[in-house]
């Protein structure tokens, strides 16, 4: 199989997928009680006022019906009406996403800058103190609730010390990119931005990083073992550049694969850190949704997170088939 | 199913890693904990005393402002003044913003975090086994179904998706009556144990879908040894193949997969009671949110002490992880450990 044809068939999987998660959203508005009419009719509403917003609605067509006008109404990004809110569902989810996605990243960098090297140093320098400080650091950021770390965070670095903001967002990273052209001062800017995403990035980053130098060790590890390596050290390659641009390369092949696997947990624990931080991203609209029994919003929410995942991995598999050429003949 | 080679292997690896000893001494402790909670718990974890509330742990005296109104020579007037609130030697790790003993609901959320960690991954795997072993023996179009579904389930989060399902559907609990309580052996503790049911039921569909993937990728590698296709070509119908030579020989790395799972679902359980999500108020992540509340005015413990609960069973089911891996080594590693 050449690679266009590899591309072209896991983004055609990909479509079945998404499909998959718009049905599945749509389908968890019937396997719970209770009627979304409640959510909008005032408790003593009379049967006629029931029917009459059911009408509205269009809760009193046919399911099929209901769900091929969903799913019709999606193909042009129109997600409905939230409930509660009264706004359009695709402005309100596509309001909240950047926020999410600017945590995610901002978690990511954390965890990929601090245990890229570590996993490296860990694993050149095996079973040293250097390597023990490092597997105990992983097996305690994969084993701490993010939440909880957060509240931590929050009870040294803003109760003691008072240096960092704990709740919202305060301006965010477009506003620094944007300081450097307008008369905002940049250092300012970014200090404001620091100020409260340092925390919640920290909170939800430890576990990748954990999980990322925990990869990265046992790969270099495998890695280093390997004929290829040998070779390279008999022909008296200096050390650095066999560490680094050989082994390093290879080990981080699957580490990207499993990272957008993990995509998921990532979004997950988004979801949670925002609550703990009051970051007003796609968690919390979630949070609030449910509870709400704000059934446009839910699904709208869902169907964003669930396709930016399948997306993301789409990208993972195919640049990673990029790399890899082997993969596609799988 | 388990042969003297296996033991053979534990034994060895056992010895030779000492965090696999830590791992293993952190689970017993837990576990024994759990069992016996209404022993190990000096009071009742339920019980609110609200003129002993807020009470630091053992050796951490807090020093706070405290404002009171007094009556100074006939005129109401508002006096703030330093108190030193000391620990009481009752309660160890202090209490709470109720006065309930923290060291007493620490032992009863041990109960909460085993039964639902344990609970949701049996349920995990008697869905996610079967199906797996299914679809990888036989391929074709029930494996095509099944991956496809694997995909869809694996598009959301588990944390998102269990939120969702535990929301609109519910938090339901039942009371299990406490054996030790109801036999008269350990009085004052409450007399049944409240498990959160719908967590147990949705941790289980949400993760199931782990295990369907390990098990199918055994049973693909399997079908075609020589035993399975002997036993073919001896007339053995499909469900026996499976049943006799498929899942003993795949049980290994389900095994791992599922200690693993047992600390993934450890960690969900106390993200869903923090968010409110859960149907008991003895759980170690629900104190972590009623802590929350008291960070900013210097009751730290309250937080804090709960999540070192949580920090350390996770810590020790993980390292038992990595030493069955290490042990067995069925090569799963790095796949769904999260939660």
């Amino acid at each position: 199989m050449s690679f266009g044809r590899f591309a072209l068939k896991r983004s055609l999987q990909g479509i079945g997928v998404v499909w998959g998660v718009i049905t599945v959203v749509f389908a968890l508005r019937f396997v719970t009680p209770g009627s979304p009419i409640n959510a909008v009719a005032p408790l003593d509403a009379s049967q006629e006022t029931r029917a009459a917003i059911a009408a509205e609605l269009g809760l009193d067509q046919p399911l099929y019906v209901q769900y091929g006008q969903y799913v019709f109404n999606l193909l042009q990004g129109d997600m409905g009406r939230s409930y509660i809110k009264g706004q359009e569902v695709t402005t309100l989810v596509f309001e909240r996403l950047p926020a999410t996605v600017e945590l995610a990243v901002a978690a990511s960098v954390v965890a990929l800058v601090l245990a890229i090297p570590l996993g490296v140093v860990s694993a050149t320098n095996r079973n040293e103190s250097v390597d023990y400080g490092a597997t105990l650091l992983s097996l305690g950021g994969i084993s701490t609730p993010n939440f909880w770390l957060g509240i931590m965070l929050i009870l040294i670095f803003a109760v003691e010390f008072d240096v960092f903001n704990t709740s919202g967002r305060g301006v965010n990273v477009g506003d620094v990119a944007l300081s450097l052209t307008n008369a905002e001062p940049f250092v300012g800017t970014l200090f404001a931005w620091l100020a409260y995403i340092t925390l919640p990035a920290i909170a939800l980053g430890t576990y990748f990083m954990a999980l990322i130098t925990r990869l990265t060790r046992s790969g270099m590890l495998d890695e280093l073992s390997k004929g290829y390596v040998q070779a390279a050290r008999a022909k008296g390659l200096p050390r650095t550049l066999i560490r680094y641009k050989h082994a390093l390369r290879n080990t981080l092949i699957p580490v990207i694969t499993v990272l957008g696997l993990q995509l998921g947990t990532l979004i997950g624990g988004a979801v949670i850190t925002e609550a703990v931080f009051s970051w007003p991203g796609l968690g919390t609209l979630v949070i609030e949704s449910i509870n709400q029994r704000d059934w446009p919003a839910l699904q709208g929410s869902l169907i964003v997170i669930g396709t930016s995942f399948v997306l993301v991995n789409i990208l993972v598999d195919v640049v990673y088939a990029y790399l890899d050429p082997e993969v596609v003949n799988d | 199913m388990v042969s003297s080679r296996v033991i053979r292997n534990l034994k060895k690896e056992f010895k030779r890693s000492g965090l696999a000893k830590l791992g293993l001494a952190l689970v017993v402790i837990i576990l024994l904990t759990a069992v016996f909670a209404p022993f190990v718990a000096p009071h009742d974890p339920t019980e609110q005393r609200l003129d002993q509330s807020e009470l630091p742990p053992v050796g951490f005296a807090e020093t706070t402002e405290r404002t009171t109104s007094q009556n100074v020579d006939g005129e109401i007037r508002t006096v703030t003044e330093e108190v030193t609130i000391e620990p009481d030697p009752r309660f160890v790790f202090g209490t709470d913003g109720l006065g309930r003993d923290m060291f007493s609901r620490v032992v009863y959320g041990a109960r909460t975090s085993l039964v639902v960690g344990v609970l949701g991954t049996l349920l995990a795997a008697s869905i996610g086994v079967p199906v797996g072993l299914l679809a990888g023996y036989h391929r074709g179009r029930v494996d095509d179904a099944l991956m496809r579904i694997a995909d869809v389930s694996l598009a959301f989060p588990s944390l998102v998706l269990a939120v969702a399902l535990i929301g609109l559907w519910g938090r339901a609990a039942v009371d299990v009556p406490d054996p030790f309580v109801v036999a008269g052996l350990a009085p004052g503790m409450p007399e049944s144990f409240v498990l959160p049911i719908t967590v147990v039921i949705v941790v289980g569909l949400v993760n199931w879908v782990w295990f369907a993937r390990v098990a199918r990728g055994e049973a693909l590698s399997l079908r075609g040894q020589e035993y399975v296709k002997a036993s073919r070509a001896l007339g053995a119908d499909d469900n026996t193949i499976i049943r006799r030579h498929v899942l003993p020989n795949a049980v290994t790395p389900i095994i791992v997969l599922g200690t693993v799972q047992v600390a993934a679902i450890i960690l969900l359980e106390s993200s869903l009671s923090f968010l409110g999500f859960s149907g008991t108020t003895l759980s170690w992540g629900f104190d972590i949110a009623q802590g929350r509340d008291y960070v900013s005015s210097g009751q730290w413990w309250i937080a804090s002490i709960p999540g070192i609960a949580i920090m350390l069973s996770v810590i020790g089911i993980n390292l038992l992880g990595d030493w069955l891996r290490d042990a067995l080594d069925p090569g799963i590693e790095g796949e769904g450990g999260a939660a």
